[in-house]
């Protein structure tokens, strides 16, 4: 497929279906512990051993985004000892490495990835039998046999057209029609076997579908032309039957891409091994173990910065916890001994032992997971319409030609075969079987140069027809918390950002110098926060307590900065809570900071556009109430809910759904992945969790939800040049028809006007987008700064 | 005319020459990835990785 190259960042900012973190150019997604997959039990999995004493897998990259980043992977890879071939694809983020097990470890490589800045995820070897793979060089040499052969079928024939003026000598005529013979031969018993295969399989399982109807025009036409080779007279159309079949494979070759390309995206997934965690023996020492392989009542040590990898308690320590991708709860939540943890859920400062209570297929994330797969299961698959208009056309002309065949038996019947024949060849099904690929590969191109990866074809349907988005809140309308602002001890209101007097200024410079140290979500808020001139500070003697805040010497000065409970050194004032951020001093209390959920920069302006396309949205939110309607009244959204499980959102959709909705779903987290499953169009943000990805239609990777109104457009574009082109073909048909069934039309006007009207469609198709220029800019600034 | 007998035999060994060194392309990975090789040489900072990726 060509890509236009007229410029290189526009090149990048396409090329990229995210499977992580698509926004961060090189991540660090895995934490550096490689040695685990040394495990032999972990080794089973992932690695395959080849006859001649090689390894062989298959890696899942983090953070691989474009041609530089597989330059460089590429190269330090086979600088690694033992390396014998590597096979980066960027496009699927998948690295295929053989080497010399003897020589180097799989953990080696692993770690020679991370040196680079990427992230590497083994894949279960089942992953490395691609059938995709075969099933797409098969589906490629067919078609090109078919182009190959169809120029050349033309070639002669052309020498036959001609001849029919210039009155050729029949040995001539003779030589070319054997020509032709020659070159169709190969495209039909080669190139067009899958249509013969298929309409064996169909009629074996007592159904007619688009094979039977095409194998048959196939065959009818290419012995119709043999027995008139052989007879010496009567027209053939070896050109024709090439030509029908090449169209018909670059239609089916074109959806097959698009299928491939979203079964890339969910198949990895799939098939991502999980992690591998630590678990403590009786004697209190640390093993590593695959999480395949815990059992309830394991003990587990989980780090700060990690994924918690099963249901359990908390047994020692505590921690804050980021539940937001299960809960949508947008605050860390505090858990101490005895508190329930979930799997899936982030730790934020640690250690802690836990017990596990569930694990495998009984925690919560997998009953998510098994929701996910049943919505899938529900929804209503949109039929493949045009596949069925093809199939039921072809049955049609089928049916014509016969009619035909029969009219002129009774009038003049030595004519009858061949005009039969020339209804068979001038009906053009092509231009009906390309209609809808080439509008939707068209569309899909468009689309992922804006930041929006179509992973489901069919969802263009549902968009352009949807009238309701459910949103969900955190992460999806929100990216993260920010300082609103800050209030001394000794005032009674906040002071906002922008309007700080020099004493708030000076203590929020403090806090900054502290929050530095941590890694916090509410830390990194802090020292996000703009607009503080650097005073320099020293900050040593830092202690982290987990779960409360930090406490550091800075400038000589011993402060504090958490939760009003651990750091205040006094008796607390009635308006602060044990849960406020403050910054204390030994004395006395400092400041008291409010942090909230900061908005999508683009959330305000999409929502409009959203609205002024005629849509009602909704906010259906984990989060608890109160914030949500802060939300929704700051994007002037009435229709909101808060405090929803993932069954609850489900049955609201449901409810829509049922009053004849057509709804299209937002969300980042695992919380959300059921109900974009169930949703007719589902969208995930592309730093969404891995779960609400794969359960989606629709990945906006540059996170600008403003490119969902855009997608909108682009999608009632392309349903409008599929019924322009799916019109002009019946209407080509219509005059076609009939006049070949009177016998007026010669073989080479219906190779014209089966070519014509092809390459109409396809360029009716190209129109899509034209007035959708992407927005570089984003991609732009990172790919520099990368 | 006869000339058609060295060009119509040349034209065929020309399309099946095509057809061979094509399947020879799909069966070596050269249709495999589209996108990125045609921007590989615009690439330009082949020796930055270097420090950060010591020779093992």
């Amino acid at each position: 497929m060509p890509w236009p190259r007229s410029h290189r960042v526009r090149a990048f900012s396409y090329r990229l279906p995210p499977i992580a973190q698509p926004l961060r150019h090189k991540t660090k997604v895995m934490s550096s512990n490689n040695t685990v997959w040394q495990h032999p039990a972990l080794q089973r999995h992932v690695v395959r051993e080849l006859d001649n004493g090689h390894s062989e897998v298959m890696l899942l990259i983090d953070g691989m985004r474009c041609a530089g980043c597989v330059a460089s992977l590429e190269r330090a890879l086979v600088a690694s000892r033992g390396v014998q071939r590597v096979r980066i694809n960027a496009a699927s983020q998948r690295a295929h490495i053989i080497w010399d097990g003897t020589q180097n470890s799989l953990s080696a490589l692993l770690d020679c990835i991370d040196r680079t800045g990427y992230g590497a995820r083994p894949l279960d070897a089942r992953a490395l039998d691609d059938r995709r793979r075969e099933e797409a060089r098969d589906a490629l040499k067919r078609l090109l046999v078919a182009g190959f052969g169809a120029m050349q079928a033309m070639m002669f024939a052309t020498v036959l057209y001609v001849g029919a003026i210039d009155e050729v000598n029949a040995t001539t005529r003779e030589l070319f029609r054997w020509l032709g013979f020659m070159i169709a031969t190969p495209v039909v018993m080669y190139s067009a076997k899958p249509f013969f295969s298929g309409a064996v399989q169909a009629l074996r399982a007592r159904r007619l579908g688009m094979d039977v109807p095409v194998a048959l025009a196939i065959a009818l036409v290419y012995f119709a032309s043999l027995l008139a080779a052989l007879h010496g007279e009567g027209e053939v159309y070896f050109d024709s039957v090439s030509m029908f079949v090449f169209f018909l494979l670059t239609g089916r070759y074109l959806e097959m891409r698009g299928r491939h390309r979203a079964l890339d995206l969910t198949d990895a997934l799939a098939r991502l091994m999980p992690d591998v965690a630590q678990r403590r023996m009786p004697d209190g020492s640390l093993h590593s173990v695959p999480v395949l392989e815990l059992q309830n009542g394991d003990i587990l040590a989980v780090d700060s910065g990690t994924v918690i990898p099963a249901d359990g308690v908390v047994q020692r320590g505590q921690a804050r916890v980021d539940e937001s991708m299960l809960t949508g709860e947008s605050q860390p939540c505090l858990r101490q001994q005895g508190d329930a943890l979930l799997a899936g859920s982030l730790l934020l400062d640690g250690p802690i032992d836990m017990h596990i209570t569930r694990c495998g297929s009984d925690t919560t994330m997998a009953g998510m997971v098994s929701l996910v797969e049943r919505a899938q299961a529900e929804r209503p698959r949109l039929a493949r319409v045009g596949e069925d208009i093809v199939a039921r056309f072809v049955m049609l002309v089928l049916g014509l030609a016969s009619l035909t065949a029969l009219g002129w038996l009774l009038v003049a019947p030595e004519r009858a075969f061949g005009a039969a024949v020339a209804v068979l060849v001038v009906s053009c099904p092509c231009a009906f079987a390309l209609a809808v690929p080439a509008a939707l590969t068209r569309a899909l191109a468009v689309l992922a140069r804006n930041g929006v990866l179509v992973a489901k074809p069919d969802a263009i349907e549902a968009l352009a027809r949807a009238d309701h988005v459910v949103f969900d809140k955190t992460g999806t309308l929100t990216d993260g918390l920010s300082l609103q602002a800050v209030q001394l001890a000794a005032d009674r209101t906040p002071q906002t950002l922008n309007q700080l007097n020099p004493a708030a200024s000076e203590v929020l410079a403090l806090a900054q110098a502290l929050a530095r140290e941590s890694r916090h979500p509410v830390s990194r808020a802090i020292a996000a926060a703009a607009g503080q001139d650097a005073v320099p500070v020293s900050v040593e003697a830092i202690k982290n307590t987990p779960g409360q805040g930090l406490q550091a010497k800075v400038n000589g000065r011993l402060l504090r900065l958490g939760r009003a409970s651990f750091a205040s050194p006094t008796a607390l004032p009635a308006n602060i809570d044990d849960n406020a951020l403050v910054l204390a001093d030994e004395h006395q209390l400092l400041a008291h900071f409010h942090v909230s959920e900061r908005l999508r920069p683009t959330a305000a302006a999409a929502v409009d556009t959203l609205l002024d396309q005629g849509l009602s949205l909704h906010i259906a939110s984990g989060d608890q109430a109160h914030r949500v309607a802060d939300i929704a009244a700051r994007l002037a959204i009435s229709d909101w809910s808060g405090g929803q499980l993932p069954a609850d959102k489900l049955a609201r959709l449901q409810q829509l759904r049922q009053s004849g909705a057509c709804i299209i779903a937002v969300g980042d987290g695992i919380n959300d992945a059921p109900v974009l499953a169930g949703a007719d169009v589902s969208v995930a943000m592309g730093s969404g969790a891995d779960l609400a990805r794969a359960s989606s239609d629709i990945v906006l990777a540059s996170e600008d939800l403003g490119q969902l109104a855009t997608a909108r457009t682009i999608a009632a574009q392309s349903l409008r040049v599929v019924r322009q082109n799916q019109r002009w073909a019946l209407a080509y048909n219509l005059l076609a028809i009939p006049l070949a069934a009177a016998g007026l039309v010669p073989p080479w006007l219906a190779a014209l006007g089966m070519s014509a009207s092809s390459l109409g469609v396809v360029l009716n198709a190209l129109r899509i987008g034209r007035q959708h220029k992407p927005k570089t800019a984003r991609v732009q600034a990172q790919v520099v700064t990368a | 005319m006869s000339i058609l007998l060295i060009m119509i035999p040349l034209s065929i060994l020309l399309v099946i020459a095509g057809g061979i060194a094509f399947f020879w392309a799909v069966n070596h990975d050269q249709f495999e990835d589209m996108d990125s090789p045609s921007l590989l040489p615009m690439e330009d900072a082949p020796d930055a990785l270097q420090d950060q990726n010591p020779p093992e």
